[in-house]
């Protein structure tokens, strides 16, 4: 799960990233409007962290512009303002949730996953594929009740595709959702990770379809 | 009457300046009558004198001689005022003089005024008696001789005295009445015009009260200056205020964000310090929304008279409302009508009405219901009210627990999210506009909140 932070004050971009970091999400961050928008509209993200009182270009103007141009991803809103005209301004311009500071880190945390699940249309906050669960609050991954320890990498790829069921995942797209936009990709590495995570997990859900990239499928 | 003030000095000037005008005016009428009657008065003098000189001869030995007494008995009577007396300019010597002198002579003057240039002079003294005398003077040449004689005629001016006094009585009441006249005239004068100077306090009173913006402008071109100037510093008041709350407000908001990076810092952090910071973060954040809350109220506290349309802001309300909780799927029934207004500030029904259909939505299974309709009037002098009743199909609040409820920071509930201060800012606020909220059961099967606030007509 790939997540943008457009935070213009650098301890509070910092402890988002660390927080969201540690709970195995890939992480982007933006410190103004101009160059949050740009990452937006560039990458794909599977949920943003927007400011509203940002340099250069204000938070509503810059979820504004994403949702002119017809990007979906979920926006969860970060604001000291706290007044409901601010709150409809906000959900109108295309907000999908709103956090007023101060906050708990726990709670943004909580509702950027709700974003993220709804946005792939699960309802609850455990995935499960088959004998497979993915606590999406702990982060944790059991297989008929054991715990499987994972690397952040691993969990990434297995969380990416249990969000998507049913649904053929490219080499890319993972990519994409796996590293943030520093990292030097290279689609060939995905495989061995796929490899790993397959022996890991030891049930055969993780299917590859020739040609096309993976897909979660449960044994019937 | 206060004697700092425009009314008194108007009047204790303008009444000043009266009574010496009226004095002067009183003392000259006086002297020119009392000249006129003088005048008068020689000019009879003069004609006894002429009387006088026509009896009169001149003996051998030079001397004159009075060849008939004059008709007048007045000069026959001793001491009557009125006397004539013929004497030689150089010696003194008296010649010739009425009976009534009684061997006295006519006092004489050295301020003798001329008549009429003909050598006849007039000058005012006092006989023996004390009498007032009006006296003419004339140095004559008799029969072509050389010798010149002094002859004086004097008369009573004292019988005059009654006139005079009953024209003083008459000019004094005149004037006096006049006076008044003038006064009565200067107290409707000075009402009329500092009449502009009450209304102006009128309206300044009425801008701290919030009912107007500003001054008239169409006070008196004496005064306008004033007004404006007033109107500008009532401007310059409102933007200093404005400013100092937007700047609260910009500390408030600004100092959140630090807040937020210091409790992330801490974290989970069980340390004895820790808590210390947690337990004072929470001081300072209550004290930052104390103060914003306290901004705002002031700002509204301003702004009177505005008027809210009700229907957009619900709208827009269920529709945040609706999306911030999109998991649950809430149906919004909205029924407003779309000319109800709300006598107050948008703001203040934004937060009230915000906090009511978050409050449902938080509840609700599936259902809310917003209905708006103006209360019946009880009678005609009575201000307008409305009611604005949100429903739910959540679980409600037991009767005896509803009170509770209402409470500031009260929560009921401590499983769901929320502060708390939701209900209090309701009703705080509701309460400032003489309002208030009630809660029932809603035939939904939920809560139902009632909140009744005033209406524009």
């Amino acid at each position: 799960m790939r997540i943008l932070v457009v935070e213009d004050d650098k301890d509070l971009n910092r402890q988002l990233v660390e927080a969201l970091l540690q709970k195995g999400y890939v992480v982007d961050k933006a410190f103004d409007g101009e160059e949050g928008h740009f990452l937006g509209d560039t990458e794909p993200y599977d949920a943003i962290v927007l400011d509203l009182g940002l340099p250069v270009l204000d938070g509503v103007s810059v979820l504004s512009k994403w949702r002119r141009a017809g990007r979906k991803t979920p926006v969860l809103i970060l604001t000291a303002r706290d007044r409901w005209s601010d709150k409809v301004a906000g959900f109108d311009a295309g907000a999908d949730d709103y956090v007023t500071k101060p906050f708990h880190m726990e709670e943004i945390l909580a509702r950027l996953r709700a974003l993220v699940r709804r946005a792939a249309g699960i309802a609850t906050s455990e995935l499960t594929c088959g004998p497979v669960v993915l606590d999406t609050a702990n982060a944790k991954v059991t297989v008929e009740g054991r715990n499987i320890k994972l690397t952040s990498l691993e969990f990434r790829l297995l969380s990416y595709l249990m969000h998507h069921p049913d649904k053929v995942v490219s080499r890319t797209e993972l990519v994409e959702h796996l590293y943030d936009q520093d990292f030097d990709r290279d689609s060939n590495t995905v495989e061995v990770f796929v490899g790993r995570l397959r022996k890991k997990l030891g049930v055969d859900v993780l299917q590859t379809v020739r040609g096309m990239g993976y897909s979660m499928v449960a044994p019937s | 009457m206060r004697s700092n003030s425009l009314w008194f000095r108007l009047l204790a000037s303008s009444a000043v300046i009266s009574a010496v005008l009226l004095l002067t005016a009183a003392f000259l009428l006086n002297a020119i009558f009392v000249h006129a009657l003088e005048r008068n008065f020689d000019q009879r003098l003069r004609s006894a004198m002429d009387g006088l000189l026509a009896s009169i001869d001149i003996s051998a030995n030079g001397k004159p001689v009075l060849q008939s007494q004059l008709d007048d008995t007045r000069f026959t009577l001793p001491l009557s005022g009125w006397y004539w007396q013929v004497r030689n300019t150089t010696s003194g010597e008296t010649y010739l003089a009425s009976p009534s002198l009684l061997e006295q002579l006519i006092p004489t003057a050295n301020n003798e005024t001329s008549t009429d240039g003909s050598g006849l002079f007039a000058y005012s003294a006092q006989d023996a008696k004390g009498t007032n005398l009006r006296v003419i003077h004339q140095d004559i040449s008799l029969f072509g001789k050389p010798q010149k004689y002094d002859v004086r005629v004097a008369g009573n001016f004292s019988e005059l005295s009654g006139e005079i006094t009953s024209f003083q009585h008459t000019l004094f009441g005149l004037l006096a009445g006049l006076g008044l006249a003038l006064l009565s005239a200067l107290v409707l004068q000075v009402r009329f015009a500092l009449r502009p100077l009450a209304a102006m306090r009128r309206q300044m009173n009425d801008i701290r009260a919030g009912k107007i913006d500003h001054l008239d402008e169409n006070y008196p071109n004496e005064i306008q200056p004033l007004a404006t100037e007033l109107n500008l510093l009532v401007d310059a008041n409102r933007e200093i205020v404005n400013r100092a709350r937007m700047q609260v407000g910009n500390l408030a908001h600004a100092l959140k964000t630090p807040l937020s990076v210091i409790t992330n810092e801490i974290g989970k952090n069980a340390s004895s310090l820790a808590k210390k910071l947690r337990e004072q973060l929470d001081v300072m954040r209550d004290q930052i929304n104390l103060y914003l809350e306290r901004a705002r109220r002031e700002a509204r506290a301003q702004t009177a008279g505005s008027s809210t349309e009700i229907a957009p802001v619900v709208e827009a309300l269920a529709r945040t409302v609706k999306r911030m909780r999109r998991d649950q799927k809430i149906d919004f029934q909205i029924s407003v009508p779309a000319d109800l207004l709300f006598r107050g500030e948008k703001q203040d029904l934004e937060e009230m009405l915000g906090n009511l259909l978050d409050n449902a939505g938080k509840w609700a299974k599936s259902k809310c219901r917003i209905t708006a309709a103006p209360l019946a009037h009880e009678n005609r002098d009575a201000r307008a009210w409305l009611e604005i009743t949100v429903e739910d199909d959540g679980p409600g609040i037991a009767t005896h627990l509803r009170e509770q409820a209402l409470k500031r920071g009260q929560r009921l509930d401590e499983t769901k999210s929320g502060s708390g201060l939701g209900m209090s800012i309701i009703i705080e606020t509701a309460t400032m506009y003489a309002g208030g909220m009630a809660l029932d059961s809603s035939d939904l099967g939920g809560l139902k909140a009632v909140l009744k606030l005033p209406m524009v007509v």
